[in-house]
């Protein structure tokens, strides 16, 4: 009576994100018959860039979430990491050190979001509020007017090539890889969701909880590090200003992609499918000559569209007083 | 800790004592720093800029008792301004530009308010959204320029001063300050946002419309925001889209510096005034001693962070 | 077959002040023996489980486990040594799949790659599974099971973590016919591999049917435990029920006017179908029945917290439409919840603030409300009801739970009702305030106010009301007038014997 599961039909259409994927393809379709340089190689590898840097942090923030918390600091925290790459890379001369101190900066800036937010009792959304102005505000006071050039071997992770695929598409592959390893292969991968699904049957279980949520803060932090070496290879200069907002496109992505705001549940793959939803329709945007102002408006619409969906799934699902 | 309201207001009373002191040993070390804030002159025109941040600030007292949060009202700023300058510049009389903002703030407030009771989103996310949606609206307004010719007379509220040397906007957040505090002293809908930011089961049981309610307290403080913009607009006799940033963050770590619990339940009028007053004159102490208005982002958040974690982290089971 | 694998002494647990939830409970577990524990809704049964499984400390008594005496300081402590709840609603993970809940909390072994190595888990849940009579597709989100099925996953969880005492809450709450008999010959299989269960359940049939021995609790106490053998399905109702008559109930002859409130056919989800019931004028209704049997959720409907799929309200004959709970305040109706801390009173709020949450209306001019009228309200209600323990202007989480009830009636009757339908009104309450609040119930129907009662203890209900309607499963199974009042034919159609 083994009732199977396999079958790839069912798979695919109870996952959060099929709904999302359908609607991307009917807007590509729309988009491409009103806008005629949209389906172009160029454009596509445009938006393609833009997505890549994206995703890898809203994989990181989606489990975040799937924690039942929330990290709004990414925007300031990429600037930052982008910051010591560049210097270090101008520096040394290597990519591959500043990666690392890169790495090293969101993981250190990641450990002390997940800190306060956890054993020190600060709500998440204040802890991350308030270092998202407090990277910004120390990025601006250190570096008023500078703007930082790179040349072309440091932009290695934006730029660069291996066997025809850009290398950040490369990277997008192990953050991807990273997490389905984590969440598969690790006790933390399914824990974070049971904390954020049931948090009262996860103490009664004796899960570790302060420790597996600050980990996925650490994650979050870490993987802005990671994305600001592409980030900053692909724009190849940056100043103090640079990803100013940058966080509302990673909570938009993980609400598009089918992540429930109220943790416990998603897809690790969703946040792609919402980072290429942002991306594509911040392009069509920017393609119809719709000032880049407007930018605001639709991420805004997108996360209001997004939750009160999710909201009213959940309020039709909770019929208690 | 016994957490009754009277006591809470003791203890809230304490803390505001506390606050009082606070300030006032603030006042002297800057003094002592900077001469100008021992002059009524100092201490008066260090405020201008504040009473943006104070009245919104009373609203925002409202929602974080109840137990909610506005990440909007940056935006929302930036949305009033825009409309009031650009309506004007397209003709509208200045009185009715005037108009069109309060009513932005309003209808804006009460956006956030009617997802919030309606959908039953968190407040966090509803106004995570909005704060890019208004913010957006109000760059689509102004197209990224700004408008600065308006009538003179416009200036007053921002810019002129009454006996002397008071700033016309004070007078605007005093009587503001004494109505909100009656409102959440003396009135049943104060009592309501306690009661719902404490247990909004009970409240729903006890046949409060919490939906109401909750529309009720966002669209005041879209209000607040109206009345904050033309402020705002007529100081800096300038409209453009990217006003109000940071204001967000402002209010909200001024009410829990006030002594308000994030989660909600606590809180007072009296409380949120010194704390708007203590990190303002921080931040403006700062920027008078020469530091960059950039330290002032750096400091706001620092306070809201160890205002919070002051908050919780002692607080008794 | 005969060790014992579990011992409870003395066991007492009290919250607060005088209010014990259970007092000097014994209880002896064989291995491979079923325990059936019953009593009524506050007997105690849930408290003294809650002591063996690790999420209460007994407050005296001690707890041994296989000549060990024990201290667990959590479930997870009680989980290492055996014993497993297993309570009415699914508490595991429905996004993570079968396998993963199964293994939850524990460590995962790994292949030589170092991926998890989910096969190895296979076979041992493959195993539990196969005991069980059941298998599944492992990697299933546990979401898309029955509820049936959930539960045996639940038991599986216990037996892969080597459980020795499975604790069950009302597991055939939610299940078919066929799947009570599956889960039965389930048990029944596992006591001969030596599990010990704790099987606690209104369905007395079912107790009769699996359980080898019955412990009978009432109002916190052990009453009697014994073979099944030794009891009859009528005796054991009345061991459940009968009580010294030391309460002391409070009833004077009352006027009974015209009808106030009629509802018909009310249908709400699946909590109740079909209701018929009638109020009159200075009457007492008691509506009794079990846990589950929908009384709440009918009160609750009445006062506009939820809203019916079908049905009408008729006050004074006149049909009304009840959209919320202010509709339900105007039209004078009043509800006093079941569980007072979380749905009647704000505990950091003071007495006053308590006391007039529903009711502010009433002092208040264009919202501004006047103080000096709100404290006489406060004062005269306080003395009318003897609230005694703390200042007015204390908060209400420092008097007791008999004033705290009191204080919850104040309130509840602050909006001038008519009709009132009190929730457990003395539950968790000392004898002294149940017998100022039974007083209380008897003025409120004298002066001609309409009460719908709900309780749980029979006595009570049988004391104070006029007439009694009994609910079983949603649907309402009988009507008592006061001459047919028998506690052992009201508690049979109440589990559904009758």
């Amino acid at each position: 009576m083994k009732k199977k599961y396999n079958n790839l039909l069912i798979k695919f259409f109870s996952r959060p994100e099929t709904p999302v994927l359908v609607f991307l393809f009917f807007l590509i379709f729309i988009i491409s018959i009103f806008t005629s340089n949209f389906l172009t190689v160029a454009n596509l590898k445009g938006i393609l860039e833009q997505v890549v840097v994206i995703s890898i942090i809203a994989l990181a923030v989606n489990q975040v979430i799937y924690g039942a918390e929330i990290d709004i600091s990414t925007g300031s925290l990429l600037a930052v990491c982008a910051f010591v790459y560049g210097l270090v890379a101008m520096e040394t001369g290597g990519s591959w050190i500043a990666l690392l101190a890169s790495l090293l900066c969101g993981f250190i800036f990641g450990l002390f979001n997940g800190f306060l937010s956890t054993y020190g009792k600060v709500p998440s959304i204040i802890v991350t509020l308030g270092m998202l102005f407090i990277l910004r505000g120390g990025l601006l006071l250190s570096n008023p007017g500078t703007v930082l050039n790179l040349i072309e071997p440091m932009r290695f992770f934006g730029m660069g090539n291996i066997f025809g695929l850009p290398v950040s598409i490369y990277c997008l592959i192990i953050v991807i890889i990273f997490y389905h390893f984590l969440s598969f292969n690790t006790l933390w991968g399914r824990n974070i969701i049971a904390i954020g699904g049931n948090p009262r049957a996860a103490v009664n279980i004796g899960l570790p909880i302060n420790k597996v949520r600050m980990l996925s803060f650490v994650g979050s932090g870490t993987m802005c590090g990671f994305a600001a070496a592409v980030y900053l290879g692909q724009a190849g200069q940056i100043q103090a200003t640079a990803a100013t907002g940058f966080e509302l496109k990673v909570i938009a992505a993980v609400v598009l992609g089918g992540t429930s705001i109220a943790g416990g549940r998603g897809s690790n793959f969703s946040p792609i499918v919402g980072a290429l939803l942002v991306g594509v329709i911040l392009n069509a945007l920017t393609l119809n000559r719709i000032p880049p102002y407007y930018e605001l408006f639709v991420l805004g619409l997108l996360i209001l569209i997004a939750v009160s969906f999710d909201g009213f799934r959940r309020k039709l699902l909770e019929k208690d007083v | 800790m016994n957490n009754i309201i009277k006591k809470i207001n003791f203890y809230n009373l304490n803390r505001t004592q506390v606050l009082g002191i606070i300030f006032i040993v603030q006042m002297i070390v800057q003094s002592i720093f900077i001469p100008y804030y021992f002059s009524i002159y100092g201490f008066f025109d260090a405020s201008r800029a504040f009473v943006e941040i104070g009245i919104i600030s009373l609203g925002m007292t409202l929602v974080i008792i109840s137990g909610g949060i506005d990440l909007s009202v940056g935006a929302l700023l930036a949305l009033v301004s825009v409309s009031i300058g650009f309506s004007y510049d397209a003709g509208f009389p200045m009185w009715a530009a005037m108009l069109l903002g309060l009513l932005a703030g309003v209808l804006g407030g009460a956006f956030n308010g009617v997802v919030i009771a309606f959908f039953r989103v968190h407040p966090l996310v509803v106004t995570l959204g909005t704060f890019a949606l208004f913010r957006g609206i109000a760059f689509a307004i102004s197209k990224g320029g700004a408008v600065s010719k308006f009538p003179e007379w416009f200036g007053f509220l921002g810019q002129s001063y009454v006996w002397g040397y008071v700033p016309a906007q004070l007078f605007l957040f005093l009587i503001l300050s004494i109505i909100f505090w009656i409102i959440l002293s003396k009135t049943s809908l104060g009592r309501y946002i306690y009661a719902i930011g404490n247990n909004i089961k009970t409240t729903t049981f006890s046949g409060i419309a919490v939906g109401k309610v909750q529309i009720y307290i966002y669209t005041l403080t879209g209000f607040l925001v109206g009345v904050a913009g033309i402020i705002h607009t007529s100081r800096i006799f300038t409209a453009r889209g990217n006003a109000g940033f940071e204001l967000e963050l402002a209010c909200i770590a001024a009410v829990v510096l006030g002594g308000a619990r994030i989660t909600g339940g606590s809180g007072t009028i009296a409380g949120t005034i010194l704390g708007v007053l203590i990190l303002n004159y921080l931040k403006d102490g700062f920027l008078f001693y020469g530091l960059r208005s950039d330290w002032g982002l750096v400091i706001i958040g620092l306070f809201l962070i160890i205002g919070v974690f002051i908050n919780e982290f002692f607080r008794k089971k | 077959m005969e060790d014992i694998v579990c011992i409870l002494n003395n066991i007492s647990k009290t919250f607060g002040e005088n209010v014990f939830a259970c007092k000097n409970v014994n209880l002896k577990l064989n291995c491979g023996e079923v325990i059936g524990l019953v009593g009524e809704n506050g007997a105690g049964k849930s408290t003294v489980v809650k002591c063996l499984y690790g999420l209460h400390s007994p407050s005296s008594g001690s707890i041994v486990i296989a000549d060990k005496e024990v201290l667990f300081k959590s479930p997870k402590d009680s989980e290492q040594h055996g014993v497993f709840f297993i309570p009415q609603e699914l508490d595991l993970f429905p996004e993570l799949t079968i396998i993963e809940n199964l293994f939850i909390g524990k460590k995962i072994p790994r292949n030589w790659i170092g991926n998890f190595d989910w096969k190895v888990l296979e076979k041992q849940a493959d195993e539990i599974f196969n005991n069980l009579g059941v298998s599944f597709d492992f990697y299933m989100p546990l979401k898309l099971l029955s509820a049936a099925n959930a539960k045996l996953v639940e038991i599986a969880r216990a037996l892969i973590n080597e459980a020795k005492i499975i604790i069950m809450d009302e597991p055939t709450a939610a299940l078919t016919q066929k799947e009570v008999k599956k889960i039965f010959e389930i048990i029944n299989n596992l006591k001969k591999k030596k599990v010990s269960f704790i099987y606690i359940s209104h369905r007395l049939d079912e107790i009769f049917e699996i359980a080898d021995s019955i412990t009978v609790l009432r109002d916190g106490e052990l009453i009697i435990s014994d073979h099944k053998n030794k009891f009859t399905k009528s005796k054991l109702v009345q061991y459940m029920v009968g009580r010294p008559l030391d309460q002391i109930f409070y009833r004077t002859k009352n006027k009974i006017g015209k009808k106030i409130l009629e509802v018909k056919h009310l249908s709400y989800e699946n909590n109740f179908k079909e209701v018929n019931l009638e109020l009159k004028k200075g009457e007492i209704v008691g509506l009794a029945g079990l846990i589950g049997a929908g009384r709440s959720e009918l009160a609750q409907t009445i006062f506009g917290l939820r809203k019916y799929s079908s049905g009408e309200i008729y006050i004074n004959e006149k049909k009304i439409n009840i959209n919320s709970v202010n509709d339900a305040i105007k039209f004078g109706i009043a509800y006093l919840p079941e569980e007072r801390r979380s749905q009647g009173l704000i505990l950091p709020f003071t007495i006053i603030w308590n006391m007039t949450l529903s009711s502010i209306k009433n002092f208040t001019s264009f919202g501004y409300i006047n103080n000096h009228e709100e404290i006489k309200f406060v004062k005269k209600s306080s003395e009318k009801f003897t609230i005694k323990g703390a200042k007015i202007s204390s908060p209400v989480s420092q008097l007791s739970g008999g004033n705290q009830q009191k204080v919850l009636v104040a309130k509840t009757i602050a909006t001038k009702p008519k009709i009132i339908i009190l929730d457990e009104p003395t539950r968790g309450v000392d004898v002294g305030a149940k017998a100022e609040i039974y007083k209380i119930i008897d003025d409120l129907a004298n002066q001609g106010n309409a009460i719908l009662l709900i309780s749980s203890e029979l006595n009570e209900v049988i004391s104070m009301s006029d007439r009694i309607y009994v609910m079983h499963e949603g649907k309402i199974k009988g009507e008592f007038q006061k001459n047919e009042f028998n506690a052992e034919k009201i508690a049979s159609v109440s589990a559904g014997i009758i």
